[in-house]
């Protein structure tokens, strides 16, 4: 083909297929405003988006991880975000002051949280822990430490408290040294400590196990006017949380690619996955189902270890309007692509 | 005599005076501030109103006491940092200024230092230094170093030639032109040093709080802010600007007391004191 | 005699044909390279908690790893540095121009300052709902937030120079008739540009710890976030491996300042005032 006609077919197609791009682009924004960049911990993001399951639904992931210094809630109000993950407490704390929230869907339904320690101590339980000094991984998670002390019989007031911070290398100097004889944190700095050679110890109360860890909400004032595009994002998550159960070798090599920085140690990042998909996927029948009688159950527990203010009516926040449309796909298809994807990108 | 109202009273009633439009302003803002909310003009759970603040302020300053133990604790951790970190900043540029050599082996490290992120530096601090106060004395001082060591090198490289010549014209020595010339000279430039560094050692203070630490007002700060208590996250903020600005008038008042040539008024006052000292001592 | 031929007479003394500059250069090198066999050495035997100190091996090859094999850097270094240069323009712009302004209308000065130091006493954390809030998310309100960081030490050094202008040569224009803009210009300028050049370089090395600051909070892209990411996974090497790659270009961009100064303030050093009475006198030969 000479000079000339290269040109004229390459304008051509650029003329033609200028406007179908400007109509792929008819992509309705959802902004989601949560703790982390893309990443393991919540690989459903990034399967789904690998997969183009969002694109499907007609909807574009605008992701703003910011620190939970920043009031989430205060974003979901003023409408610059459309989803906001929140845990239990912010939830309830968030009630209590007065935001217009509803939880439309639970990302993860194993709490995160627990109490570890180092495999060369000797403790058993959480009993042991009296009279000893305690780290916390941040300030918030002394209300968690409160509650397992709780369960047997013990209080707050028994052990002295310090905080860590969440910096890897001191977390994990920390239970090295035996500066503190245990951690009250969450599963991610587990898995790290555990990656890098530190082994840790759970002695989480089986009681405090069974809890909705983080979960979206949205304003309740737009949750019809938004439906369409919320409906089409959860299912995308959900589609990406299924493959996780069908086939954990694509969600890897999906999170090798897409997060590259969290896989430069295969191992760990193994161990993470792992570790992740426990969380992410969901135990109930329809998948990110609310649990109702979880949340009832749980507050007295926050109320007693100070972490809330004060109980609130789980049906008045608690909305599952989304959850019928979120589940409903073709399982059997998604694990095709979820094979195909992996036979082409292996 | 007695018609004539003496200095001081007149000096007091010229303060009131000048306190006054500033304290307007203030109120009229407040005021401002406190309708929108009522009126649902600002509807934001992030900005609550200025009588629930108020509120907040009386609760944890009068009624529960809470924010004591924060304040000193941050306020000593801004200072001690601070002290030490100027300290070594100035000792640094002294010795800079003094010696060529010195001055280029210190400055790229010093620069370095500088341009290191905190956050880098946070986990070696708290190996070092441990959980508490330590460590966040420590990062407030390896911040405010910084400004000082420059602002202070830069004044004292600073060279007036003419003065310099008739200073050795009349048979200074070097310590004497060092003394009398080169570090007068320096002054203001050092004490503008200065007021960043303390407002930076109080900020890094509070950064390394936010990060990790048990108590302090950054960290009675970022628990209410959780618990969407914005109101007393606020009233606690305050209290760390509260503590800036006590800061920072008092380095003002020590910068107008050493550079003291700067204001007509005060240079007038140490003269006439230097007069009456010379001729005590002379006795004429 | 000028610089150029004090280095050549001092080289030829040395006798090695290395100038003295370059000798200079090589005992720097020579210092840093020591420094980084002791690491590493001290690190093989154990003497280094591995958990806070990578091995300068391990740091080297996560250069190589973030910078060629997977080249996830690139990106995030573009983005970081470009957040540093527009809030450090934004906040040398308003710290300058409110010292100015400050500095040289008393009334003012009485109104403003105290808000100013209340806004500089205030952590930018705490802030930063305010501003995302008014510039939503993203660039704008992390630019914000830098220029935060970063006006106060140009403010302030531009205040001082300005309010400390020599009294004696202020006398010296006024009776020699000068009008206001060339005092300004010939007198409080020249006095002033040192000082704020010195505020400058502050703002610079603010704006990059800033831009972390920035990033600590928004943490969608940049290389605070891939720190966070790094330090998080306990690795280190990786995370080092970014922290120097911005100690570098800091430095680097602190040396480039301290030249630029030197041109600019060229009254205060000799090869420079030499150059521009070098310039003027060939220029006012050919106009005279």
């Amino acid at each position: 083909m000479t000079m000339y006609k290269a040109m004229l077919l390459s304008t051509a197609l650029c003329v033609t297929a200028v406007p179908g791009a400007l109509m792929a682009q008819d992509l309705t924004t959802v902004n989601m405003i949560n703790p982390l960049p893309r990443s393991t911990n919540f690989y459903p993001l990034v399967v789904a988006e690998a997969l183009g399951y969002f694109e499907e639904e007609g909807v574009e992931v605008n992701l703003l991880p910011s620190d939970t210094s920043i009031p989430y809630v205060a974003f979901i109000q003023n409408g610059q975000a459309d989803l906001a993950m929140l845990d239990p407490v912010e939830t309830i704390n968030a009630r209590n002051a007065g935001a217009e929230i509803s939880t439309v869907y639970e990302v993860m339904q194993n709490a995160p949280e627990g109490i570890g320690i180092s495999e060369s101590s000797t403790a058993t339980s959480v009993a042991d822990l009296v009279g000893t000094t305690v780290g916390l991984v941040s300030d918030r998670d002394r209300a968690f430490l409160q509650a397992a002390l709780d369960t047997v019989g013990a209080s707050i007031d028994d052990v002295q408290t310090v905080v860590l911070g969440e910096s890897g290398p001191t977390l994990a100097a920390a239970l090295r040294d035996g500066n503190v004889s245990a951690i009250s944190g969450a599963a991610p700095d587990w898995i790290n400590l555990i990656a890098n050679g530190i082994p840790v110890r759970l002695i989480t109360p089986e009681e405090l196990l069974a809890s909705p860890a983080n979960t979206f909400a949205a304003n309740t004032a737009t949750l019809e006017e938004k439906r369409d595009a919320m409906e089409g994002f959860l299912r995308a998550w959900t589609k990406g949380m299924y493959v996780s159960q069908v086939n954990p070798e694509a969600v890897a090599e999906m999170l090798r690619q897409g997060v590259p920085a969290e896989w430069e140690n295969e191992e760990a990042g193994q161990m993470f996955l792992e570790m992740s998909i426990g969380m992410n996927l969901s135990t109930t029948e329809r998948l990110g189902d609310l649990q109702t009688d979880v949340w009832t159950a749980l507050q007295p527990r926050l109320l007693s270890s100070e972490a809330i203010a004060s109980e609130v009516d789980v049906t008045s926040f608690l909305n599952d309007i989304y959850i019928d449309a979120a589940n409903d796909f073709d399982r059997a298809e998604v694990e095709a692509e979820a094979a195909a994807w992996l036979a082409e990108n292996m | 005599m007695s018609d004539i109202a003496s200095p001081k009273s007149v000096k007091m009633e010229i303060g009131l005076l000048r306190l006054l439009p500033h304290l307007l302003l203030f109120l009229t803002l407040l005021a401002i501030w406190e309708l929108a909310v009522r009126f649902g003009i600002i509807t934001s759970i992030i900005i609550p109103r200025p009588s629930a603040i108020i509120g907040a302020i009386v609760t944890l300053y009068v009624t529960e006491g809470t924010i004591y133990k924060h304040f000193f604790i941050t306020l000593t951790e801004a200072v001690v940092g601070f002290l030490i970190g100027a300290g070594v900043a100035v000792t640094l540029a002294v010795w800079s200024s003094l010696s060529d050599g010195f001055r280029r082996y210190v400055t790229p490290y010093a620069v370095i230092l500088n341009v290191t992120p905190g956050i880098a530096l946070t986990p070696i601090i708290i190996a070092w230094f441990g959980y508490g106060m330590g460590s966040k004395i420590a990062l407030a001082a390896v911040i405010c170093f910084f400004p000082i060591f420059v602002n202070t090198l830069t004044g004292l490289t600073q060279r007036d030639e003419d003065r310099e010549e008739l200073f050795r014209s009349v048979g200074a020595s070097n310590y004497q032109v060092f003394r009398k010339l080169r570090v007068p000279a320096a002054l203001p430039l050092l004490f503008a040093g200065l007021k960043i560094g303390l407002t930076t050692a109080l900020i890094g203070a509070v950064v390394a709080e936010f990060a990790q630490a048990t108590d302090g007002v950054g960290v009675l700060m970022s628990r209410f802010s959780f618990q969407l208590n914005m109101a007393a996250s606020l009233a606690t903020l305050l209290s760390m600007t509260i503590i800036g600005l006590l800061l920072f008038y008092t380095m003002e008042i020590l910068d107008d007391r050493i550079v003291f040539w700067r204001r007509d008024s005060r240079m007038s006052a140490v003269s006439r004191a230097r007069a009456r000292a010379f001729k005590a001592q002379t006795g004429r | 005699m000028s610089v150029q031929d004090y280095m050549a007479v001092k080289a030829a003394r040395t006798g090695t044909g290395i100038s003295l500059r370059n000798r200079r250069i090589l005992i720097h090198a020579g210092i840093f390279i020591a420094l980084i066999a002791l690491w590493e050495i001290s690190s093989r035997l154990g003497w280094l908690d591995p958990l806070f100190y990578p091995r300068p091996s391990a740091i080297l090859n996560s250069f190589w790893l973030i910078f060629v094999v997977n080249g996830n850097i690139w990106y995030h270094l573009y983005v970081t540095l470009g957040l540093v240069f527009l809030g450090w323009v934004a906040g040398s712009v308003l710290g300058v121009g409110l010292g100015a302004l400050v500095g040289f209308n008393p009334v003012v000065r009485r109104f403003l300052k105290p808000y100013v130091i209340v806004l500089e006493a205030t952590p930018r954390i705490a802030v930063a709902p305010l501003l995302i809030a008014a510039l939503g998310f993203g660039a704008p309100s992390k630019i914000a937030i830098i220029m935060l960081v970063c006006f106060f030490a140009p403010f302030i050094n531009t205040l001082s120079g300005v309010i400390n202008v020599n009294e004696d040569r202020l006398d010296l224009f006024r009776s020699l008739r000068a009008s206001k803009m060339q005092v300004l210009r010939k007198l409080v300028l020249p006095d002033a540009i040192p000082v704020i050049m010195a505020g400058e370089r502050l703002a610079l090395t603010a704006a990059l710890s800033g831009a972390l600051v920035a990033e600590f909070i928004q943490r969608d892209q940049g290389i605070g976030s891939l720190i966070l990411i790094y330090t998080r996974n306990l690795n280190m090497a990786s995370a080092f491996a970014c922290i120097f790659t911005l100690t570098i270009i800091g430095f680097l961009i602190f040396k480039g300042m301290e030249m630029a100064d030197q041109r600019i303030a060229f009254w205060k050093n000799e090869p420079g005032m030499k150059r521009v009475s070098d310039r003027r006198r060939r220029a006012m030969a050919i106009g005279g």
